[in-house]
């Protein structure tokens, strides 16, 4: 069975119904991997953050305390020796004034105020993994020492992302979801246009004994191969767009954290988007063209 | 026997047969015309031997098998069989003379070569062989049927069914294509040829089926 490459070709191409295959399976890819793009980034990041986030606490020494006998450093001192001291603290590093500035800074116009201003101390804890260490138990520790201490758990806010990244999950998941369906639709009502306009041959090539299976994969073939180009055209797209956008948004949302092999991953996810695509339209084209030219002569 | 209809009719619409109780049978190799005005008959005739059409009542035998219409895989072997040659030539238009007439071949297994040297060479013998790389609206209607018989007897069927075959071409032409049919017979292809053309069939001494609104008179 060899049928000619262009044997349904003056139905895709003078009629433009091969220009709107293209362009909905091109449109489609390109929000598909959009969408699959910005999810396996989210999750990846938000991994990474997450793991690290959740496992710290942030101590915060007022500058000005009750115990004026005692200077600044020297209660830092202390106070970290008091947190190396207890056992399910993996480490206790204060950090240096000037990157409590650095972190200060975005909520302040002027810099100076900053250097004028008494500001307390931080001192970043990291639990054991696993350990069940609370932001109560080292106010307890600490409470001798220090009367009003601050204790920030990362845990707690970190349960609050989790639920917003699995919120966004579901939501590119269903974009997807839908994107696919809209392509089965899109390519299903584009496969029967081009089967209407070709009935006449369709209904020759019946006649001269062609069974419907041989029709469809001819069909399909000739589906597939638009379909691929489409798909193609549209990834990289999307991947031009995706690349561009996080590059102009990297300030916003530092994703250094991210190595080569979380990138790569991101890529081969992303990259099975147009062949997906390329399948769907495929198995549509071929089911539609089946179910449809079985009512034929 | 090649065809046989046993009390075969066929309506489209209630208490309005366009066949009415057919009985006839043909044996293989012969040369049939099917003759009658239009609107007789001859179409829906030939259409329920190439299974376009089901019959309302009655059974029909090709090839000494009862057609089975709801059985496309048989239907699409019996097919292969039979060559059909159309009034209006059905054609493909992008297609050229030659990719329009190897199309047939192209449903079997035989290699490209074959498919090639053996249309190209059955192109010749029909006589458009100058005109192989033409696209149907280069041809006139006489090149256009050529085209159209040399399709329907490519795979070499054992039965060739044509309908008017002359009915878009000039008196001349017309009967050329006659001749090509009864050359075709000649070499082993059985030829059933619906025409109204009377004056034409007289002229060529073989059996004719003769349909008066929808009822067969031999």
């Amino acid at each position: 069975m060899s049928l000619p490459r262009h044997l349904f070709t003056p139905a895709f191409r003078y009629q433009h119904l091969g220009r709107s295959f293209a362009a909905i399976v091109g449109i489609m890819v390109f929000i598909a991997t959009f969408a699959t793009a910005a999810e396996a980034v989210l999750l990846t990041a938000s991994y990474l953050w997450g793991r690290t986030a959740e496992t710290l606490l942030t101590v915060e020494i007022p500058a000005t305390g009750d115990e004026a006998s005692m200077t600044q450093a020297e209660r830092i001192k202390q106070a970290t020796s008091l947190l190396r001291a207890i056992p399910e603290v993996s480490s206790a590093t204060p950090l240096s004034n000037d990157e409590v500035e650095r972190l200060l800074s975005p909520w302040f116009d002027k810099p100076e105020l900053l250097s004028s201003m008494p500001l307390p101390t931080l001192i970043d804890v990291e639990r054991k993994s696993g350990a069940d260490l609370s932001s109560a138990k080292i106010k307890s520790v600490l409470k001798p020492l220090v009367s009003d201490v601050r204790v920030n758990d990362h845990g707690t806010w970190t349960k609050d992302v989790w639920r917003l990244v699995r919120g966004l999950t579901l939501l590119g998941g269903l974009t997807i979801a839908l994107t696919a369906l809209t392509l089965v639709i899109a390519v299903s009502l584009i496969c029967r246009a081009v089967i209407a306009a070709e009935r006449e041959t369709i209904s020759l090539l019946h006649l001269m004994g062609t069974e419907n299976i041989d029709i469809a994969l001819h069909f399909q073939a000739q589906a597939s191969h638009i379909a691929f180009r489409a798909a193609v055209t549209g990834f990289l797209i999307a991947l031009f767009v995706t690349s561009a956008l996080f590059f102009m948004t990297h300030n916003l949302a530092n994703l250094s954290s991210l190595g080569w092999q979380h990138w790569a991953s991101v890529g081969i996810v992303s990259l099975l988007v147009p062949l997906c695509a390329t399948v769907i339209a495929m198995v549509t084209a071929r089911i539609s063209v089946m179910r449809l030219i079985e009512t034929f002569p | 026997m090649l065809l046989s209809f046993e009390n075969v009719s066929l309506s489209y619409a209630p208490n309005h047969n366009v066949l009415d109780n057919i009985t006839f049978s043909l044996v293989e190799g012969g040369f049939y015309f099917l003759t009658g005005t239009s609107g007789a008959g001859k179409s829906s005739l030939l259409r329920l031997i190439y299974q376009a059409d089901k019959p309302t009542k009655g059974q029909i035998h090709l090839f000494g098998k009862p057609l089975l219409p709801n059985n496309h895989k048989k239907q699409a072997e019996l097919r292969r069989k039979i060559g059909i040659v159309f009034q209006d030539f059905r054609l493909i238009p992008h297609l050229t003379a030659l990719e329009n007439a190897a199309l047939p071949l192209r449903l079997t297994d035989v290699g490209e070569d074959y498919i090639q040297r053996h249309t190209r060479e059955l192109l010749e013998w029909v006589g458009v062989g100058d005109r192989m790389d033409a696209k149907p609206e280069e041809l006139s209607g006489g090149e256009q049927q050529r085209v159209a018989i040399a399709r329907a007897v490519v795979t070499k069927p054992k039965l060739l069914l044509a309908d008017e075959p002359t009915g878009n071409v000039d008196e001349s032409t017309a009967l050329k294509l006659f001749h090509l049919f009864d050359e075709l017979n000649k070499l082993g292809t059985a030829v059933i040829l619906a025409t109204h053309q009377s004056h034409l069939v007289y002229k060529f001494h073989k059996p004719a089926l003769r349909l008066v609104q929808g009822r067969l008179k031999v």
